[in-house]
């Protein structure tokens, strides 16, 4: 594969927002949801992050102005003029319609000439399937320079009046621990890379040496979902087959939901997609310098750390680098927020390697990409 | 240098069998009788048909590890294998008892014979034990207890949530689910002590990969006989 990370961009709405504040923004329910919210906190250690929604419940913020604030990010401090890129992929979980796709938005927003889109829609990993299309198009000699976005804006889905009159919520104005546990794990923000052809002439670019996503829906049922109702016999019933859009509202259609006991046991086979790369040469865990990680490794159980120490995949934790407990859990917009933090740390030198890794829960996709630091002035 | 590469041939076997563990266990969900297990959809019949199935194999655990035992080398693995056979050659009663307990008949359950994948497994078992010096029936035996110490006790709970039956009905999983943790440190033990080049090392992923694939085999004819 030739192609390059030559520059990234990001945007996160607003102030930080911290635990305690973060109530004000998506909204009461109970005091009984508010306990679960803090276990779920103590959890994925999340401290702060941003929403796109004002504490009164309104906002001017929609996912296109999002990614298109963060490419004004992006295109501020990048060699590159916006009009020579040739191809914007998007990522996000939902995006603002369901007709047409995010990449259409994001190109009205943005300021970009025509050019060839491609709208990705999964969760997290669908910011992988945007950058695996990015560096193919450009590695293929397509384009010489393209763009891979992510962006996220859950906050709008977990307002109380999303949940009041549906069946989900229970008499004591509780939520299912499905519906609630995403309410405190996911905010919002928009992040991406611009990829091109070589190296940028100055600074630091990433070389994308390979990148692997693999689906596991042949043996994961679906465990975080929008848009479906359970049918009580392991499968969903998509809101479209309601006989009205009302009762499939009332029935709780709309809402997000992960299902977190079959989310841990998706975490052996996010493992073993590491344990593949490193049998087939791909990946050597002592020469990864920088390990971006989109869970963070307080959610691994010990006995999954010692299967990775026993196998020889075990990252050693100095080397990786997060942002999740103040940028919070921002879905499809996170690995390019990894990325473009990391770019901007000052800890990378010519020569260093850099394995990202993006888990989707949604019906089980792990995905690793591997990157190399270059020199421009050198290459 | 060679305590190194000791370690690299270890590491390589452990990575080797978490692959195929994952690779079975995740691969069960599309297996009927535990897709239904897993989405809250068992039947009675099913759980009977499972205890009957599993007994019929169950029964010959005792004899091909002391088989196994009898033919290997290293004095300490030789040991371990027959403290095994010895703690589980009567375990296949318990199945019975189970059996019963879940509305079954004693007699029905002695008198069955192997689903054709438990005849594969069965007869790969006894194959493989009877082997010159056959280490890699510790990948077999991981696959077993692995089996046991991570699936038999959520599958217990799960089988007593959906068909509400008592802990009499179950006490083979529960057990199993209880028990083979340490059995699991023992095997990590004796894996260090054996696995000491790349040949033994691909000899028991490779024991351990047929097992994982006859053991579903058996899941996936069940009463097919």
């Amino acid at each position: 594969m030739r192609a390059y990370v030559t520059g990234s961009g990001q945007f996160l709405p607003g102030e930080p927002v911290s635990n305690a504040a973060m109530v004000d923004y998506i909204g009461r329910l109970s005091p009984q949801a508010e306990r679960l919210g803090r276990l779920t906190l103590r959890r994925n250690g999340i401290r702060s992050r941003h929403y796109a929604m004002r504490s009164d419940g309104t906002t001017d913020w929609t996912l296109a102005k999002l990614g298109a604030a963060a490419l004004d990010d992006l295109f501020g401090r990048s060699g590159l003029d916006r009009r020579e890129v040739g191809y914007l992929a998007t990522a996000t979980t939902q995006n603002d319609l369901m007709v047409p796709g995010l990449a259409s938005g994001l190109h009205a927003a943005s300021g970009l000439p025509p050019l060839e889109i491609a709208s990705l829609q999964s969760v997290c990993a669908s910011a992988m399937m945007a950058l695996k299309s990015a560096a193919l198009q450009v590695s293929a000699g397509e384009h010489a320079a393209a763009l891979a976005v992510g962006a996220e804006f859950s906050s709008r889905y977990f307002r109380p009046g999303h949940y009041h009159g549906t069946a989900a919520m229970n008499t004591d104005g509780t939520l299912p621990g499905d519906a609630e546990f995403l309410r405190w794990t996911l905010s919002d923000g928009a992040a991406g890379v611009l990829v091109e052809d070589s190296p940028a002439p100055h600074g630091l670019s990433l070389r994308i040496d390979w990148i692997s996503l693999r689906s596991f829906a042949d043996r994961f049922a679906p465990c975080m979902t929008g848009g479906g109702v359970a049918d009580g016999q392991g499968g969903l019933i998509p809101w479209s087959h309601f006989p009205t859009i009302a009762e499939a509202a009332q029935a709780g259609a709309f809402q997000l939901r992960q299902d977190v006991e079959a989310l841990h046991r998706m975490l052996p086979v996010w493992l073993g997609e590491l344990m593949r790369l490193v049998d087939e040469g791909r990946v050597d865990p002592t020469g990864v310098d920088h390990f971006l990680c989109h869970f963070s490794a307080r959610s691994l159980r010990d006995e999954m750390v010692a299967q990775a120490r026993k196998a020889g995949c075990l990252i050693p934790e100095e080397r990786w680098f997060t942002n999740l407990y103040e940028k919070g859990n921002v879905g499809a917009a996170s690995l390019f927020l990894l990325l473009d933090d990391l770019l901007r740390s000052g800890q990378l030198t010519a020569g260093q390697k850099v394995l990202c890794a993006v888990p989707e829960s949604g019906q089980c996709v792990m995905a690793y990409a591997m990157m190399t630091v270059v020199d421009g002035e050198e290459a | 240098m060679t305590e190194v590469l000791k370690a690299t041939h270890l590491e390589s076997a452990h990575r080797g069998l978490a692959r195929v563990w994952i690779e079975f266990e995740s691969g069960l969900a599309q297996v009927p009788v535990i897709a239904r297990l897993l989405s809250g959809r068992l039947r009675i019949e099913d759980y009977r048909s499972l205890l009957f199935n599993l007994r019929q194999q169950v029964v010959d655990g005792g004899r091909w590890i002391s088989r196994a035992a009898s033919h290997l080398e290293h004095e300490e693995l030789r040991s371990l294998f027959i403290r095994h056979a010895a703690a589980e050659h009567r375990d296949y009663s318990m199945l019975e008892d189970n059996y019963v307990a879940a509305g079954g008949k004693r007699e029905a359950i002695r008198g069955g014979v192997k689903n054709i994948g438990s005849e594969a497994l069965s007869a790969f078992m006894f194959h493989a034990a009877s082997q010159a010096n056959p280490v890699g029936m510790l990948g077999a035996m991981f696959v077993i207890e692995g089996l046991g110490n991570r699936m038999a006790g959520p599958w217990a709970e799960a089988i007593r949530a959906q068909l509400a039956l008592g802990e009499d009905a179950v006490s083979f999983l529960a057990y199993h689910g209880e028990n083979d943790e340490d059995h699991l440190a023992m095997f990590d033990r004796a894996l260090a002590m054996v696995v000491t080049d790349a040949v033994t090392a691909t000899s028991v992923v490779r024991h351990a990969r047929i097992v994982a694939r006859l053991y579903r085999l058996q899941l996936e004819e069940l009463d097919n006989v």
